[in-house]
């Protein structure tokens, strides 16, 4: 056994107005000699100890001090003493031990029960502790209340409170409660002991309900119904606020199809040339736009000029002496089908706003002044008779070289966007007359829209007309020749087209050459082939010349000048630098 | 949309203002003013007394508090309780001790008596909180509740000080008063003699706290519910 020594236990006051100490003697002492334990106190201003006055009211092994004993904010000092021995000591105030009794004539009444009959509502109410004082104030108490059913383990606490009431909500009538209540003084933080444990059954006054005794679901449909109007209400809410962001993240719109540069509605109702040069924006296009099959369907789908896709050999057309004319190409407004001439000055121009993803570098508008020149320079086929195919349009030659169709497509492609659909359309009527056997290169395009041939063409043109072209009267040097002439010579060969060396020297900055470049370049040429071709008409006297490495390589638009009708072949309507220069004096 | 954001933010903010308003109407610092503020504005005997015993309980509470949070970091160790002699400076004002005596004492001078503890501790409890924060490594709800005490003591002040020019019917009798002389034993190089004097000072803040939440106490249930609280 452990030697235990007497030892005081707690000491406490329930009311504030006496105290009470309790001790435990131990196993100290031998029994057969009992030890006389003590109780001796002090109070701070005192210096003799005292023993207890009363070692009975309070019970066994303890010692009670009525109220003439207490004074309750005076530090009190007892110990517990036999003979001479100290065993143990403590000190205090009263208003720290104060423990109050528990609470007295607990009841309850039913205020109300549910409809169903299943949950009722009660109230308790209490007496405090008799002992305590609380009706003049010198004693505040606070009330802690404990229920639980009677066969769980449980309790369940209400909040301390002051008042001597508390309601028990939801109480199922069908179960049977207990309740405990204990009490403490306000301001401390232990509770005294529990009262009595009061039994709530609903039965015996009448109202319980045995079977009511099913449990109530989960209300799984409320559930459903209300989580699917909230997420309903969320949806809605979210498609139409005006936050983007946030309807983008929930709601992220569809991709509609959509080519970058390309306006829908482009697509759906505009022509089909426009869409074309809009489309060949784009490299890949451009590619295929140019090789071989695609020109074929390209031709398939020009279906405005029924009359084109009838004819049988465009490229003898195109060569024949006898479409060759010598008028202005630029000023003839035919009565041939539309797309068909280079000389409509009616063909539309696109809303080139719409394709505004093509690269240009330069101004839309001179884009769009070259574009009427170049197309008025296209000459391209005529339907029937003029087939002064200006064939100084550098496009007319695009097409022809596959191999170079990047760089014949590239460089115009991104430095032309606005005019390319207007372009385009004697390029198509061209190809829809050709039967792909006539290449022509342009080496680069300027910044301003003109292109610039290659005159590298020269020698294969040459070399091709050496080989197989006796009809016109060709120089090597020329480096333009007539886009029937060459029609003819090309298909033969298709080497050297890779040789565009001489294309470098071509370079100017204008591929077709202003009055400037022109009086510069071209003085052996004289005037009139000097008419500048920005100040007239587009399809006045606009004179397009090349030049190439050589004077000698001008070739001008024959409509200019005075062309007589003799000796030279103004087969396409471009003179040849030779034959310029019998033109000329 | 911003302003629309910003009308919802004040909306909202108004709104917890309200609420925070009224929930905490219960609590000591939000007591009702004075309607309309004017000059006449006289608010009754009973609400006074609602107000000082609101604010004692809050007092002595924080006393409480602070002495236990004390105990627990300080004193454990120290044999601070084994030393029941601790007088409090106040221990000179003759209080009543028990009951009976707060039974039988004139509630003017139970009021004096209020008054003076009252303004005994005043001094004291500036001390108190400005060297408690000189504690190496004194936790930041008792440096907070030294400076609570000292500021919610002020207004109880002002609050008896009212009652009593309500309820004295001669002159206010302003001579009850202790002087506390134990600012050297708060600033003591000595660590421990420095934590004891600490202890002691809180621990008679304590007492004293409770003497007067007592006393308001029982005041209020003589005078104003005649005994039936």
């Amino acid at each position: 056994d452990l030697l235990q020594r007497p030892q005081i236990s707690k000491c406490r006051s329930p009311e504030m107005e006496t105290f009470s100490c309790f001790w435990t003697a131990g196993n100290f002492y031998n029994l057969t000699v009992p030890r006389i334990l003590q109780l001796l106190y002090k109070k701070s201003n005192e210096e003799d100890w005292k023993e207890c006055p009363d070692y009975i009211t309070s019970g066994h092994n303890s010692c009670y001090f009525n109220a003439s004993y207490t004074s309750v904010w005076t530090p009190y000092c007892v110990q517990l003493a036999s003979k001479n021995e100290i065993h143990d000591k403590k000190c205090f105030s009263v208003d720290e031990i104060v423990l109050p009794d528990p609470p007295v004539h607990l009841n309850w009444t039913l205020l109300n029960t549910s409809q169903t009959g299943i949950y009722g509502d009660i109230q308790v109410r209490w007496d405090p502790p008799p002992t305590a004082d609380v009706r003049k104030g010198w004693i505040t108490l606070e009330y802690e209340l404990q229920y639980k059913e009677v066969n769980e383990t449980k309790w369940k606490e209400l909040k301390p409170r002051l008042s001597t009431m508390a309601p028990l909500y939801s109480l199922k009538t069908a179960r049977d409660y207990e309740i405990r209540i204990r009490s403490r003084q306000r301001t401390s933080e232990k509770f005294g002991e529990f009262s009595e444990i009061l039994y709530v059954s609903f039965s015996q006054i009448g109202i319980g309900c045995d079977h009511c005794t099913e449990e109530v679901e989960f209300p799984w449909f409320l559930v459903v119904v209300f989580g699917v109007c909230g997420l309903a209400v969320t949806v809605i809410s979210i498609m139409l606020s005006k936050q983007p962001r946030l309807k983008m993240l929930i709601f992220p719109p569809v991709p509609v199809p959509k080519i970058k540069g390309i306006d829908p509605d482009l697509l759906k109702k505009g022509k089909l040339d426009e869409v074309n040069s809009i489309l060949a924006c784009h490299d890949s296009y451009k590619t295929q736009l140019y090789s071989d099959d695609l020109w074929v369907e390209f031709i398939e789908l020009d279906i405005e000029d029924p009359d084109e896709k009838n004819r049988a050999s465009d490229t003898d057309r195109l060569l024949s002496e006898d479409h060759l004319k010598s008028h202005n190409c630029l000023g003839v407004k035919d009565d041939d089908s539309g797309r068909a001439s280079c000389c409509e000055p009616d063909i539309p121009e696109t809303d080139f706003s719409a394709s505004d993803t093509c690269d240009a570098t330069s101004d839309s508008d001179q884009f769009k002044k070259a574009t009427e020149k170049e197309e008025d320079l296209l000459c391209l086929d005529r339907q029937d008779n003029d087939e002064s195919l200006a064939s100084t349009d550098p496009q007319s030659w695009h097409r022809n070289t596959p191999s170079e169709n990047s760089l014949l497509w590239a460089p115009f492609g991104d430095s032309i966007e606005s005019p390319r659909p207007s372009v385009h359309t004697p390029i198509s009527n061209q190809n829809s007359l050709t039967s792909n056997d006539f290449y022509a290169q342009v080496s680069d395009i300027t910044p301003a829209g003109r292109v610039v041939l290659s005159p590298g063409q020269k020698s294969k043109l040459g070399r091709a007309q050496h080989e197989g072209c006796t009809e016109q009267n060709f120089t090597v040097d020329n480096t333009y020749f007539c886009e029937a002439d060459v029609k003819k010579c090309i298909a033969v060969t298709s080497h050297e087209e890779n040789e565009p060396h001489v294309q470098e020297q071509v370079y100017n900055e204008d591929g077709y050459f202003t009055t400037e470049s022109l009086t510069t370049t071209v003085a052996n040429f004289g005037a009139p082939t000097a008419a500048p071709p920005s100040s007239e008409t587009p399809v006045a006297d606009y004179t397009s010349i090349h030049i190439v490495q050589s004077p000698q390589g001008l070739v001008l638009n024959a409509t200019a000048l005075p062309v007589p009708d003799k000796e030279f072949n103004v087969s396409c309507g471009y003179v040849s630098t030779d034959q310029l220069n019998k033109i000329m004096p | 949309m911003s302003t629309k954001g910003a009308s919802l933010k004040g909306l909202l903010l108004v709104t917890l203002l309200v609420s925070h308003m009224l929930l905490t109407k219960e609590g000591v610092t939000s007591l009702p003013i004075c309607p309309n503020g004017s000059v006449n504005c006289q608010l009754s005997l009973e609400e006074l007394f609602d107000r000082a015993v609101k604010l004692s309980h809050y007092i002595h509470f924080l006393s409480s508090e602070m002495f236990n949070e004390f105990d627990e970091r300080y004193a454990q160790g120290r044999g601070f309780i084994a030393k029941a002699v601790n007088s409090c400076h106040t221990a000179s004002l003759t209080t009543p001790e028990d009951k009976e005596q707060a039974q039988q004492i004139h509630h003017e001078d139970l009021l004096n008596l209020i008054l003076g503890v009252l303004r005994s501790w005043n001094d004291p409890l500036v001390h108190l909180a400005s060297e408690v924060q000189r504690i190496k490594e004194a936790p930041e709800t008792i440096l907070w509740k030294a400076v609570e005490i000292e500021e919610q003591n002020k207004r109880l002040l002002e609050g008896m000080e009212k009652i009593v020019g309500r309820v004295q019917s001669g002159e206010v009798e302003n001579d009850i008063y202790t002087p506390w002389d134990g600012l050297p034993s708060l600033q003591l190089a000595d660590e421990d003699s420095r934590l004891f004097a600490f202890y002691n000072l809180l621990h008679c803040l304590r007492r004293d706290s409770h003497k007067i939440d007592n006393y308001l106490k029982v005041l209020k249930c003589r005078l104003i519910h005649d005994n039936n609280c």
